[in-house]
């Protein structure tokens, strides 16, 4: 009696030792109060943060890079005209802002003096 | 008294060296009329050994025009840590572009020199189209341009 009384408790101690992590793996979340090792690092994973990486400032015309471009007098000539129509004026329909943030500290400049700019 | 005078004395010419080491310049760059879109113009400095030692003002504001500003593009690769705050708009042909800055005094008349880079869409690049030493004697005469850029002048 005594040796299936210990042989029970052996059985249910072993069960108990590999069926529980099992079992706790498989729960879903939000089920109870007890919480699975995966979702504890599930937790952290889920709260990183989508961040979408912008590749440059004129992706949506950097197909014409391609194409070459007649103004420079190497081999490159791509077709750059098309979306120029902010700068093309330059000076005469959008005079050059003052430069909003302090300079570069490059040595030239005196600190957090930003230049002040006119086209005429 | 006078270890007191002493210690004034030492802390005034630890404290001098940063006071006064720039004064105001204004750079007047006068364009022709050369037909065409806006031109990008960098203005920028070499040491006396004539390596790129910083940029003063980009005009023109998509990057990927920046190679087309040739030699100073070789310096520095159109790097945004270089122009943060120092750019602006084209300029139109015909028109002046006026610039007020604080310049480190240390680059007057020590063999520094300025550079105007420009560039025309559909039109050549012109690199180093100005050249001009940083001196006190050049301020105020017009240096000419070689294409785009009808005189140069800097104030000081």
């Amino acid at each position: 009696m005594t040796k299936t009384l210990a042989l029970l408790f052996a059985s249910t101690a072993l069960a108990a030792g590999v069926g529980l992590p099992a079992w706790s793996a498989t729960r879903t979340p939000g089920d109870g109060a007890s919480q699975s090792a995966v979702e504890l690092f599930d937790v952290g994973r889920e709260r990183a943060p989508l961040v979408l990486v912008s590749d440059d400032d004129d992706h949506e015309d950097d197909d014409d890079e391609d194409r070459g471009d007649r103004r420079s007098s190497q081999t490159d000539d791509d077709d750059e005209e098309e979306d120029d129509a902010d700068d093309d004026q330059g000076g005469a329909r959008h005079p050059a802002p003052i430069a909003p943030t302090a300079p570069p500290q490059n040595g030239l400049f005196v600190k957090g003096a930003p230049p002040q700019v006119q086209v005429n | 008294m006078k270890p007191v005078l002493a210690a004034l004395a030492l802390t005034a010419s630890l404290a001098l060296p940063g006071v006064a080491t720039a004064r105001p310049v204004t750079l007047t760059a006068a364009l022709n009329n050369y037909g065409g879109d806006g031109a990008y113009l960098a203005i920028y400095v070499t040491d006396p050994k004539g390596a790129y030692a910083g940029t003063l003002w980009v005009s023109g504001g998509k990057s990927k025009y920046y190679r087309h500003l040739t030699d100073w593009h070789r310096a520095t690769g159109g790097a945004p840590a270089e122009i943060n705050g120092i750019t602006g708009a084209s300029v139109g042909a015909g028109r002046t572009l006026k610039i007020t800055l604080d310049l480190a005094d240390a680059l007057i008349d020590a063999g520094y020199t300025l550079h105007v880079d420009a560039a025309v869409e559909n039109m050549r690049d012109s690199p180093n189209e100005i050249a001009a030493p940083l001196t006190i004697d050049g301020a105020g005469k017009p240096v000419r341009g070689r294409r785009y850029v009808a005189s140069l002048t800097y104030d000081m």
